[in-house]
């Protein structure tokens, strides 16, 4: 490794490639999904809250991204999450009738029955991109949710399908 | 809008009937161009046209090979204030009424003169019917301001949620995920990204595109697999709920991708899903994506 001083070098970003790609292949026993959450600022977000101020378990390897609302989230965001290597996409916001702006969530649920639509035509598992609405005092749900997806996704491995894997890009998307 | 219908005995009187309104309204001064086709300079290809002056309306043509879906040059006279004269077929008549819709040409400054339209030919093989007129429903053009009605008009074997739409989706929809993703992997690895189906769409009228942003850097500009896919998936989801499906996309695309199955496969959802018309069938309706009903279904509980 030339990690020299934590410095990047091309050696080491290819070598981090490499050992990525070979992990892709062979996932042991313990691995675990890595799941992409969008979560809107007003409902889901402080749902996600109260299942941390609760104490209550989900998969560590969640990430949650806060958007103003679920009508933020762009389809381009949920298909540029697969192809840098997340497993699973969440996209979550207030149920409908509750959005803080009154009507965002009801443009995210047209938008998005129709990417669910799209990504299966194209042949991504409907299993690893779900949307669903979890509001502020839902804590549970959200544990729920997020474990419910994790263990739906285990089984399946790792996502190779969208999935950039050319070094060109890597190199070009450093910084991205 | 009865007063200026025209009728014609057979398809071969279209030109002749083009020229006289063409050069009428130029005469006239009611418009300062007149967009129409022209013969090309290679068989079996007619050209777009682009008239001044009332002495040129006689280069003006209509046959089998008119492809061209014209409206998208009205972009190019946006802001002018200048009044505009154009021809369209039914099809091409469903993207200008998009294009007035999302407020990108104003309706008064068009002159809409409307071809009932006989049906195109195949432009490499010019003895079967194009495959857009295969799924075409509205060949009488559902706005206009002059119709030359001809009565040899041709539709293809389809309607609203029709039947060659479906069957070309279910040549997808029958692999499994697996067989689709490679399907449509090897589909978007052939992709060369020379963004012909974005220019030549009548519903990608955004001036500026996430395509070709650094600035955001929305998608890779090299040309691999994946960033391909993201295109193709994108503007799919981009003209979702306004695709007119005049199958410009797939016509213009040099190495023949299915471009129009990803928008056919969205417009036939949003037929199950919606209840709602096709796509820019008159001036008053509003884009799928841009409303909402509150009983849609619901899925995501």
């Amino acid at each position: 490794m030339t990690m020299d001083n934590g410095q990047w070098t091309m050696d080491n970003e290819m070598q981090r490639q490499q050992g990525t790609s070979v992990r892709l292949d062979s996932v042991g026993k313990d691995w675990d999904p890595k799941i992409l959450v969008f979560a809107c600022q007003y409902c889901t977000y402080a749902g996600a809250d109260l299942a941390g101020l609760s104490r209550l378990q989900y998969p560590t390897t969640t990430r949650v991204i806060r958007v103003p609302c679920s009508g933020r989230t762009n389809p381009q965001f949920v298909i540029r999450a697969f192809q840098k290597g997340f497993d699973g996409v969440l996209v979550a916001g207030c149920h409908p009738g509750d959005c803080h702006f009154s009507t965002g969530n009801y443009f995210t649920r047209r938008r998005y029955l129709l990417m669910t639509r799209l990504m299966e035509f194209v042949g991504m598992d409907p299993r690893r991109f779900r949307v669903c609405w979890i509001s502020g005092s839902e804590g549970p749900k959200f544990q729920q949710v997020v474990t419910e997806l994790t263990d739906a996704i285990r089984p399946l491995g790792p996502n190779h399908k969208l999935r950039d894997t050319e070094l060109s890009s890597l190199v070009g998307g450093i910084g991205r | 809008m009865n007063e200026n219908v025209i009728q014609v005995s057979g398809k071969s009187e279209i030109s002749q009937i083009m020229r006289e309104i063409a050069r009428d309204l130029l005469q006239q001064k009611t418009v300062s161009l007149v967009i129409g086709w022209e013969k090309g300079i290679l068989p079996n290809k007619s050209a777009p046209a682009f008239i001044t002056q009332s002495h040129d309306t006689d280069k003006l043509v209509f046959d089998e090979y008119c492809y061209h879906n014209l409206t998208k040059y009205l972009l190019q006279r946006k802001g002018s204030g200048l009044k505009t004269a154009i021809f369209v077929k039914g099809c091409d008549s469903r993207s200008l009424v998009g294009l007035v819709q999302d407020n990108q040409v104003p309706r008064e400054d068009i002159c809409i003169i409307g071809i009932s339209c006989p049906g195109l030919m195949e432009e490499r093989n010019t003895v079967i019917p194009a495959k857009k007129c295969e799924t075409c429903y509205t060949s009488i053009p559902v706005e206009y301001d002059f119709l030359i009605d001809c009565p040899d008009t041709k539709t293809g074997d389809d309607e609203p949620g029709g039947s060659f739409a479906h069957r070309e989706l279910s040549k997808v929809e029958n692999m499994t995920l697996d067989q689709r993703d490679t399907y449509w992997q090897t589909m978007f690895q052939g992709c060369i990204r020379c963004y012909a189906c974005r220019n030549v769409c009548p519903v990608c009228s955004c001036k500026e595109c996430c395509f070709d942003l650094t600035s955001p850097d929305w998608v890779g500009k090299g040309n691999n697999t994946s960033d391909n896919s993201f295109y193709h998936l994108v503007r799919a989801m981009h003209v979702a709920g306004r695709c007119v499906s005049c199958g410009e996309c797939e016509r213009v695309c040099p190495i023949n991708l299915p471009v129009m199955l990803l928008n056919s496969k969205l417009s036939l959802s949003i037929e199950e899903l919606f209840d709602e018309p096709p796509a820019s069938m008159n001036l008053d309706d509003t884009a799928t994506l841009s409303q909402f009903k509150p009983e849609d279904p619901e899925e995501f509980m």
